[in-house]
């Protein structure tokens, strides 16, 4: 890591100095050099400590071995041998990767159309920001209770079978709705949605109104505006958008189960059960596994669209 | 936890002081063996001890913490886990407690840990009135020894630095039993409409898609093996030790049953389990016992069914941390004999659990609430629980009769099998299947 | 054709209200075919939404807009045969020289290969023909503009409409796009409608220049007129390099480089110093009357140094009858 691409200003200071090439110059350059560390010091120390050293640990613990109550080092492989030959990993990452694609292709679509609408055909900055902040009312509680309050809304004999019933439309409870993997992309889109809407509206905020008026001018349609500017030019915070909401679905563990009534898994909840039975060099092998995917997943995204510049 | 450290600072000053003090009375004391009675300075002091006290939600109740400092002056903690959560602490955090209130089968993961001391049976003063199950496994003499992890089996240990279970009474138990159960399959009657009779009724598919089963892997799993034993599907050497042919062939059949729709939901809180059953989005299912009265106080109508094959049974105890000595120790000690002195038993079989030593909590029962859930009589009054709610009109009689009815049809207990890691894999993958 | 030719762009009553204010003012406009028109006005005087009325980009609030002979008042911007550049260029920042200047086409439904073979011819002309999968960022201002123009001239449109095209430019480049703007105004041989706030580019560029104050025409004339003859004192004014001053007829103008300093003549007012401002070639001189009004001298630098004006020093400021111009009240 070098830290002067962390302190450019530094860096210009260094570039100046070099070029007078005084001896003079040089101490300077040097303690510019090592302020530049000091200044990048708090940085370094903070992800070396809350991001490297937990990473490696769990590394290293993966190859451990274990017992009911203990686990010690070891340098085994039978902690990744079972995740790749069990045919429920296959399952598992099989059934997280359609929660997946099913949440982010509504959260996709529920996302871009808000930030459409707030974006394009609210004028007012005032009114922006007005809707924009109803829409993060449901986010000010946890989303625990947002996800349970599902619960008896969806039951079999919850509210939206009585009106359903009441109304005529079926004749008998739809089992569907609650506890299956309807409920659960239900509730992730529910609670995931803004983390779409949030950036993509961010980016739409940015496009230049004259490019539609341009793009209007050479004969586009509303459409033809749609799919030829704004939605090439909304990629990068549908990216970001996208990556918020594949790895925390990719990673959750409770949705899967209050939502699925336990009969889901998700490779979250493997992790989650691993840990609660004590199986932790297990666990942090299906937990370098994951990472390994979710990296990967976010890698290909990204080689893409270049997010960089909203950031 | 700040505090925490605080409080262990002050405690161990004052026993420091207190042991330069009165080093001679204090090795007196503790030579002797006696426990009944302190001398003064024990007393005062100890009113400056504070044991921090954690486990299920079941008997980690504040009420036996108000009595605890009313009774015996000191500070009692307590904290209420999932007992997933209480296995991984009694195991990894062995200075985060002073008292376990673990389950047998928990007791016989953690043990091995080295996190529990081993306890000395001559200062428990109702041991002798201790019931058989927790000593030699038989309730009655004439009793069959269940299957799975019976509290007699990871009870004792050799001697005061013990780490393997002995098979007789040593002298030296490594929990004190304190509260059990017989768990049985809760139904809806109403929804229902026809007795139940056997745990197959579990996967009847008449049930289908109303049906529940407790995702905690050594609990549910021996749930499934009464049901495969009861369909005469897999024929058990021991269910509570299965192997790995048995846990196959029973994952198999509930797989099968999970992938046909049998099951509503798995739950894994007590809670869930109560809402399950209110809702009437499951008409039968694993249930624990106050779970029924939870359901049944709502006025829904809810029955812990006593099946033919009998019950799944568990009991908890108390453990001692290895980390405890000197005056505290002392007060361990001096609270376990609290425990089972009458009180706290009274307490809990009026909320339908079992005590330890069921002769002294009757003491503390009046005698229609002794006949109705001891000794399965019909309730000639209401029936309240400590905290005053009405379990039962007058006129009713307990699920299942008397405790030796009960208690005496245990099938088998809650259990850690010796392929464990197997087992918890197989269950693993039959929620994700 | 000569009729449709004298009368290419027509303005009539032409109006554009937002709530109760008229932004612009019932205008009558008339240009003919392939001239350099320039709108000049302060901001907020109304010359961007007149442009962008002609561009279809605003409704048209009342009156009409005729475009050779057709009434476009009402029609969507590719329907009109205008073409519009925007101030920041608008250019799409994901696509490259090629597809921006494409872009027109490829909306209208044209082939691939088509489309750049057209913008193929249209490259060569503007010299961007290396730069065809540069995207918008990787250029030079100039080369963007550029870019911009070809984007707008692909449709073949009858008239260009520019908004303030030059104003993103530093002041060394405007001057030199500029030149390219009117030499290429000259080689298509269509009208320029080009709306700018800057004296200088009016002048410079203009065949008609139509001052516009408050949502009216002040004035609409040559450059030459403009500057030699303003109608009335805003425009004397807005346009710069004139001195106001009150006759018995009322306002007249008189350009700053016809007054002198220390030489007495037709009239002579006496003023004092107050401010000098050396240009190189020319120098600027401030001075003040007794009445305290300002007035402005501007002489070759030969005639400055041939004198010692100093600030603060009493002088007088003399003209020449036929350098006063009378201006309309």
């Amino acid at each position: 890591m070098d830290p002067e691409q962390f302190c450019s200003g530094f860096r210009y200071k260094r570039d100046r100095t070099s070029i007078m090439k005084t001896g003079k110059s040089e101490v300077v350059a040097k303690a510019a050099q090592k302020l530049s560390w000091f200044l990048v010091l708090p940085l370094v120390l903070i992800l070396a400590f809350f991001l490297i050293l937990p990473l490696v640990t769990i590394g290293i613990v993966s190859f451990w071995d274990y017992n009911e109550w203990n686990f010690f080092p070891a340098f085994i492989f039978d902690n990744y041998h079972y995740v790749f030959t069990s045919h429920v990993t296959l399952a598992t990452y099989l059934k997280t990767l359609k929660f997946t694609v099913l949440t982010w292709f509504f959260c996709v679509t529920i996302g871009f159309t808000v930030a459409y609408f707030l974006a394009f055909h609210v004028r007012s900055l005032k009114w922006q920001i007005a809707l924009f902040l109803l829409c993060t009312i449901p986010f000010w509680t946890s989303n625990i209770i947002r996800m349970i309050s599902w619960i008896p809304f969806l039951g079999r004999n919850g509210i939206a079978n009585s009106i359903l019933l009441e109304m005529g439309i079926i004749e008998a409870p739809l089992e569907w709705l609650l506890f299956s993997d309807f409920a659960v992309v239900l509730a992730f889109v529910h609670l995931y949605a803004l983390f779409m809407v949030v950036p993509i509206f961010n980016t739409m905020m940015r496009i230049d109104k004259s490019l539609i008026e341009a793009a209007h001018d050479a004969g586009a349609s509303g459409f033809q505006i749609l799919t030829n500017i704004i939605i090439p030019l909304t990629k990068p915070g549908i990216m970001i958008g996208s990556i918020f909401v594949i790895t925390l679905v990719m990673g959750d563990f409770i949705t899967v189960r209050f939502m699925s009534g336990g009969q889901s898994a998700s490779v979250g909840r493997i992790i989650s059960n691993e840990i609660a039975l004590l199986q932790y060099p297990a666990a942090a092998a299906n937990a370098v596994v994951l990472l390994s995917v979710v990296i990967f997943m976010v890698a290909i995204m990204l080689r893409f669209v270049d997010i960089r510049k909203e950031l | 936890m700040k505090k925490t450290e605080n409080s262990n600072t002050e405690k161990s000053l004052s026993r420091r002081s207190f042991l330069k003090g009165t080093a001679a009375s204090a090795g007196a004391v503790l030579g002797s063996g006696v426990v009944t009675g302190f001398p003064t300075v024990w007393a005062q002091n100890i009113k400056n001890v504070t044991l921090r006290q954690f486990g299920t939600g079941v008997s980690n109740l504040n009420e036996v913490a108000a009595k605890v400092k009313e009774d015996l002056g000191f500070t009692l903690e307590m904290t209420a886990l999932d007992s997933d959560s209480v296995t991984q602490r009694a195991a990894t955090q062995p200075k985060s407690f002073d008292i376990a209130d673990i389950e047998y089968w928990i007791c016989k993961k953690v043990w091995g840990s080295g996190n529990l001391q081993a306890m000395d049976t001559s200062k428990i003063k109702n041991y002798d009135k201790i019931v058989g199950t927790f000593k030699s496994g038989k309730l009655t003499p004439e009793s069959v020894i269940a299957q799975g992890t019976a509290p007699h089996t990871v009870g004792f240990t050799e001697g005061a630095n013990g780490t393997t279970f002995a098979d007789n009474e040593t002298g030296w138990m490594t929990l004190i039993p304190t509260i059990y159960n017989a768990d049985t399959l809760g139904i809806r009657p109403d929804l229902i409409g026809r007795p139940i009779e056997s745990w197959t009724e579990l996967l009847n598919p008449e049930f289908k898609g109303k049906a529940s089963i407790l995702d905690i892997s050594s609990i549910g799993i021996m749930d499934a093996a009464m049901v495969c034993e009861a369909m005469g599907e897999v024929t058990y050497g021991d269910k509570g030790n299965m192997t790995k042919e048995e846990i196959d062939k029973t994952m198999a059949i509930f797989t099968e049953a999970k992938k046909a729709g049998q099951f509503r939901a798995f739950w894994k809180s007590f809670d869930e389990s109560v809402n399950l059953m209110a809702s009437g989005e499951v008409v039968i299912q694993s249930m624990w016992s106050p779970a029924i009265t939870a359901v049944r106080s709502k006025g829904i109508p809810c029955v812990y069914q006593p099946l033919k094959e009998g019950y799944r049974s568990w009991g908890g105890g108390l453990g001692l941390s290895a980390n405890l000595s000197g005056l505290e120790l002392e007060a361990a000690y001096e609270y376990i004999n609290w425990y089972l002195d009458g009180w706290v038993g009274g307490f809990l079989m009026r909320q339908g659990y079992y005590s330890a030593v069921p002769e002294t909590s009757k003491n503390y029962m009046s005698e229609d609430e002794w006949g109705f859930w001891f000794e399965g009589k019909e309730a000639k009054g209401d029936i309240t629980n400590p905290f005053g709610d009405v379990m039962e009109k007058a006129g009713a009689v307990r699920d299942g009769g008397s405790f030796y009815d009960r208690m005496g049809a245990v099938a088998c207990w809650n259990a850690v099998m010796d392929e464990n890691k197997y087992m918890v894999r197989k269950w693993n993958e039959f929620i994700a299947a | 054709m000569s009729m449709a030719r004298s009368k290419h762009l027509e303005l009539i009553k032409t109006t554009k209200l937002y709530g109760d204010v008229k932004a612009v003012d019932a205008i009558d406009l008339t240009i003919d075919e392939g001239k350099y028109v320039c709108i000049l006005g302060p901001s907020g005087c109304g010359k961007s939404s007149l442009l962008r009325m002609v561009a279809g980009h605003e409704v048209t609030s009342s009156g009409d807009i005729i475009l050779a002979n057709k009434n476009i008042t009402d029609f969507p911007p590719t329907k009109r045969g205008t073409a519009m550049m925007f101030q920041n260029y608008a250019l799409f920042p994901h696509l490259t020289v090629q597809d921006n200047i494409a872009f027109p086409l490829k909306m209208s439904g044209m082939e691939k290969a088509a489309r750049y073979k057209q913008v193929d011819i249209l490259l060569e002309r503007v010299q961007l023909k290396s730069l065809h999968d540069r995207k918008p960022d990787q250029l030079s201002g100039g080369q963007q503009q550029r870019v911009a123009l070809a984007r707008a001239m692909i449709t073949n449109p009858q008239i260009l409409l520019l908004d303030e095209p030059l104003s993103a430019l530093d002041p060394f480049l405007r001057t030199k796009i500029r030149a390219e703007l009117k030499q290429l105004q000259r080689d298509l041989g269509i009208s320029f409608l080009h709306v700018t706030h800057s004296q200088d580019e009016a002048l410079a560029l203009s065949d008609l220049v139509v001052v516009m104050n408050e949502g009216r025409i002040e004035q609409a004339a040559t450059a030459k007129d403009v500057f030699n003859a303003p109608a009335n004192e805003f425009v004397a004014r807005f346009i710069g390099g004139h001195n106001i001053i009150e006759t018995d007829n009322g306002k007249a103008a008189i350009r700053v480089d016809r007054v002198h300093l220390g030489r007495k003549s037709y009239a002579s007012l006496p003023v004092s110093i107050q401010e000098i401002e050396f240009l190189g070639a020319r120098v600027c001189i401030k001075v003040i009357d007794e009445n305290g009004r300002e007035f402005s001298v501007d002489m070759t630098d030969e005639m400055f140094f041939a004198h010692s004006f100093e600030i603060g020093a009493s002088s007088f400021l003399s003209w020449e009858k036929e350098d006063v111009h009378q201006l309309a009240a």
